[in-house]
């Protein structure tokens, strides 16, 4: 049994031509948990995400929010909120016009749009010619957006694009909050270091197809593998000693010998116990971005074999 | 989703953009403002000609008019599209036979209610310019051109509406539709009748002469365009209804 707000996908596929964008997806995203959406540029984040919201027509498969696809909710932006490429504002419009517009069509009350305003720091700006904004700005609108309906389900598309620092943190805390009070939150991203930022759960796409869908820490702890830095007057003992335990030292031009799938509490006392003496001991753990680089590579590594138009 | 909520959605769409709201009023003030300049300056010299049409004299400015009705009209869509606003647009309003329909609704409505503002100024104003050859309101065909030339310029705009949800491009629309009724229109018409009186500009402006120079009356002529319109409405339907946004 799912819940009553959860998105589903199901053996979604889009096919542009003979490319599939997105490729027999099936994925479940949760309510009371930021959800990372990760993949490289091109991965069909972006149509996914289209294709949920009913503004793109799948080649085949479904998907459902609450077990209703979306072209049927009344009012949707009351059950689903969505930032979709900065906005999407007419920059002839003001901030408050395009906020009103979407409003009224949903019955959603003028006071909300000035809330949202307020909520997303441009209440200042409301009045101004969206064509003027910053991309920050309109980032802060695309969500002031997606908020209207105060809905319980939020799909957002790279939200952090183009917010500068404090924005960056104001969105992280923002998805966090959104998640703790039920709500069920989508967040697409290519950057691995900002998701883990901020997500509980990941799904990675690659190539259309879903790589990976499980929680945050399942990653980090089943892809990010321990490493250990160390350097010593007795290069060639240590090497020896490593070799014995079943280590696979490598050494590094500068002299430092690195040592994959290991640890500072093992390395230490075992090259104290040997005699040799180390000048420097240090644990180097493979970043997550590095794990998630991984994952993605050989989806990538076939996209940048030239192709022909 | 209540048919009023999309109605009024819409409606903000048009009123909160400078583009829309401008060509909707150079409907009324090029209209009005041409006729009474031609009126006043020529009318009476020209009224002595004996192809002078008493009517068709006071509505002389729908010619530039109608442009701005057409402008109108495809504007009020082709925003939609400038900036992806289309995906939050139907993502507001996922039945896109609601979002179409009251977009359609408001071009026409507005169209027709400042067309009537229009009409009627240039008869009454123009009218009174022309002088004694000007025709009263009661006269034979005055009301019918007043009412029926408003709702022309509505049906212009819904034909320019239909279109741009075809093409969607605001530019590509005007790019054909302008030069159409500046140039091929004017070109075939004095060619080639016959087959010139169906095209949906000099169709349907059979209803603002008191002696229509065409073969169709002018409420046949108004159909004609009324066909035109509702053709591009269908077409527009078709393309929005079947492509991803």
């Amino acid at each position: 049994m799912t819940a009553a707000t959860a998105i589903e996908v199901r053996d979604l596929t889009k096919v542009y031509g003979k490319v599939r964008a997105v490729d027999s997806v099936t994925f479940t995203v949760e309510p009371g948990r930021v959800t990372g959406f990760l993949g490289p540029n091109g991965a069909g984040k972006s149509t996914t995400m289209r294709l949920v919201l009913g503004l793109d027509r799948p080649t085949s498969g479904t998907a459902t929010i609450g077990g209703r696809p979306y072209a049927t909710l009344t009012e949707p932006l009351r059950q689903v909120g969505a930032l979709l490429d900065a906005g999407a504002a007419h920059g002839s419009r003001t901030a408050r016009g395009h906020l009103a517009a979407l409003a009224a069509s949903n019955r959603i009350p003028d006071r909300r749009v000035a809330e949202v305003l307020e909520m997303t720091g441009i209440a200042k700006a409301a009045d101004r010619r969206v064509k003027t904004f910053s991309l920050g700005m309109r980032q802060r609108l695309g969500i002031a957006a997606a908020l209207l309906g105060d809905p319980p389900v939020l799909m957002l598309d790279e939200p952090s694009n183009g917010l500068d620092p404090e924005g960056i943190i104001w969105i992280r805390e923002l998805l966090r909050q959104l998640a703790g009070e039920g709500r069920t939150v989508l967040v697409s991203s290519h950057l691995m270091g900002e998701t883990a930022a901020f997500a509980e759960h990941l799904i990675v796409l690659g190539r259309g197809q879903v790589l990976a869908d499980t929680p945050m820490k399942d990653f980090i702890a089943s892809r990010v593998r321990p490493r250990v830095r160390v350097r010593t007057s007795e290069d060639e003992r240590l090497r020896a000693l490593l070799k014995e335990h079943g280590y696979d030292p490598v050494r590094s031009d500068d002299g430092r010998w690195h040592v994959d799938d290991a640890e500072v509490d093992a390395i230490g006392p075992l090259a104290a116990r040997a005699g040799i003496p180390i000048l420097e001991l240090a644990a180097e753990e493979a970043t997550l971005e590095q794990a998630y680089l991984d994952l993605t590579a050989s989806a990538t590594e076939f996209t940048a074999v030239p192709q022909e138009a | 989703m209540p048919a009023t909520a999309v109605l009024r959605s819409e409606w903000i769409k048009i009123k909160t953009l400078r583009g829309t709201v401008w060509s909707l009023a150079a409907v009324l003030l090029l209209t009005v403002g041409f006729s009474a300049f031609a009126n006043g300056a020529f009318g009476e010299a020209e009224s002595d000609n004996g192809d002078f049409d008493p009517l068709f004299s006071v509505f002389i400015g729908m010619s530039p008019g109608q442009i701005a009705a057409i402008a109108f009209g495809t504007l009020a869509l082709s925003s939609e599209y400038v900036s992806g606003g289309i995906r939050a647009s139907l993502a507001a309003v996922p039945r896109r036979g609601a979002f179409y329909a009251a977009k359609l609704a408001n071009v026409a409505g507005l169209a027709f209610a400042i067309g009537l503002l229009t009409t009627f100024g240039s008869f009454f104003l123009s009218g009174a310019l022309l002088g004694e050859k000007a025709l009263s309101i009661g006269d034979d065909g005055a009301l019918r051109a007043c009412v029926g030339g408003a709702a022309y310029l509505a049906l212009m705009a819904v034909f320019a509406t239909g279109l741009t949800a075809v093409l969607r491009s605001g530019m590509a629309v005007l790019s054909i539709l302008i030069p159409f009724i500046l140039v091929v229109s004017f070109v075939i018409g004095t060619g080639a009748a016959g087959v010139a009186d169906y095209l949906p500009d000099r169709a349907g402006q059979q209803i603002i002469y008191a002696d229509p120079p065409a073969s169709l009356n002018p409420w046949a002529g108004l159909a004609v365009t009324a066909a035109w319109a509702a053709a591009a409405a269908l077409a527009g339907w078709w393309s929005l209804r079947r492509r991803d946004a």
